[in-house]
């Protein structure tokens, strides 16, 4: 019996030794890599395919809370949102943000370039400069791609592939494509990883420097957030959802000491703010 | 009725009044500006009481039964330490809501609606609001007029790495 397994596992080195000389000595090795880099080549969603999904995406979260009907919130929301997208790596992507019409406190992104922020949440701040650290957050799971690889890690692969090799056509009526619409939704149930929210906080709190707010305004929401009732049902998804407020106040609290120090004298535009949300109703205080 | 309505008052002004009062996360230095290098007036010990009067960037100006000044606005969490209790009740504030206006919210009105798990795991594409939504947003060039009427200046700065 072994000596039987010997012989076949010296036939089988030799011809593929042999195979390997007819080829013109292929590293097998090398060849193997190439194959498991086009399998992920697949798995990779391009820009088009992350522009769709995330339509798909921000379709269902408009589902789920209506825009608030104010053109001119809307409006300002969008122009604090766009030039902050002009301080980052992905200025061209269409960017588009939205305030639902929602007593829940919370923001959301979908992939491509879509932000989402409640009238609760609004209604918890004090200045643009707060506005602005809350969309750069946001702005920056989706310049990092968190959210996609997050749908990514809880599909099958398969799924992936599927959708990512499918040509562009036809896609309301494409299984896969819907499939991935809905785990991506789901996400916003979930939430993202720890370590993408505390990322996603460094970024925020930069991106709104350099686009030449006061640094503090990410920090000031999550302290007044924190200052909240715990048990209030309009904090609910966001407190399931996110790492303690606590602790990212304290990460914030050690990268940002002496750092920002420089950029406390730009403008917060507290006044322009309050000058948009004055008449909505949308701030209680 | 008029009483719950009392209620709910004392309630709101209660909250909005505790919103002020925080405490200290770790030895804080009170300074006689809001700046790094003013002059240093006193120093609290962690989870000291404090009066929140005032923010600018990244201070707060506070009043201690013994010192006036500006902390550093992360050496603050609002709320009482001792019973780590949180302030603020927007769940009556709600409702308070409510009883000034005479109306809800469109999403009690539209019922079955919400930032809810459920609704986020049974999810309802709303094609119309995303073509809404396409209406509000707004050009490189737009971003950078409304940055010019504020005086919004692009700085340099680069990503943070994590903490250690």
């Amino acid at each position: 019996m072994n000596r039987k397994l010997i012989t076949i596992v010296f036939l089988c080195s030799i011809s593929s030794s042999a195979l390997a000389f007819d080829f013109g000595n292929i590293d097998l090795g090398k060849a193997l890599g190439v194959l498991q880099k086009t399998q992920q080549a697949s798995t990779d969603i391009d820009e088009p395919k992350e522009l769709e999904l995330g339509a798909g995406i921000a379709s269902n979260l408009l589902g789920a809370a209506p825009l608030l009907k104010n053109q001119r919130v809307q409006k300002y929301v969008n122009n604090v949102g766009m030039w902050l997208a002009l301080q980052t790596e992905r200025p061209d992507l269409p960017w588009q943000f939205g305030v639902l019409d929602d007593n829940d406190v919370n923001a959301f992104a979908a992939p491509g370039g879509y932000i989402f922020v409640t009238r609760g949440l609004l209604a918890q701040m004090r200045s643009e400069a707060e506005l602005a650290g809350v969309l750069a957050h946001e702005m920056s799971h989706i310049l990092r791609k968190h959210y996609l690889e997050a749908i990514k890690k809880g599909a099958r692969t398969g799924l992936i592939a599927e959708f990512a090799g499918q040509a562009l056509e036809n896609r309301g009526a494409d299984p896969a494509f819907q499939k991935l619409v809905g785990a991506g939704t789901e996400v916003y149930a979930r939430g993202l990883d720890k370590d993408d929210e505390f990322e996603a906080d460094r970024m925020g709190v930069v991106i709104a420097t350099r686009a030449g707010y006061d640094p503090w305004g990410l920090p000031a929401v999550l302290q007044t957030l924190q200052g909240m009732n715990a048990q209030d049902s309009s904090l609910a998804l966001l407190f399931k959802t996110h790492p303690a407020l606590g602790e990212r106040l304290n990460l914030l609290d050690r990268l940002m000491t002496g750092q920002f120090d420089e950029f406390e004298k730009q403008p917060d535009h507290a006044p322009r703010f309050m000058g948009v949300m004055g008449k909505t109703g949308i701030l209680k205080r | 009725m008029r009483l719950l309505l009392a209620f709910c008052l004392s309630c709101c002004i209660f909250a909005a009044h505790s919103a002020e009062t925080a405490y200290t996360v770790r030895t804080t230095e009170v300074k006689a500006k809001p700046f790094s290098d003013a002059d240093t007036l006193s120093s609290l010990p962690e989870k000291s009481r404090v009066e929140v009067l005032e923010r600018k960037s990244g201070w707060m100006q506070i009043k201690t039964d013994s010192t006036k000044g500006w902390v550093k606005m992360l050496s603050l969490r609002f709320g009482d330490a001792a019973a780590q209790k949180k302030s603020g009740d927007s769940g009556l504030g709600a409702l308070f809501n409510v009883a000034a206006t005479g109306g809800s919210g469109s999403t009690v009105s539209t019922g079955v609606r919400g930032l809810s798990e459920e609704n986020l795991k049974n999810p309802h594409p709303n094609p119309q609001a995303m073509k809404e939504l396409q209406r509000y947003a707004t050009g490189k060039k737009g971003a950078q007029n409304f940055a010019k009427s504020g005086k919004l200046a692009m700085r340099q700065i680069d990503y943070l790495p994590p903490a250690k």
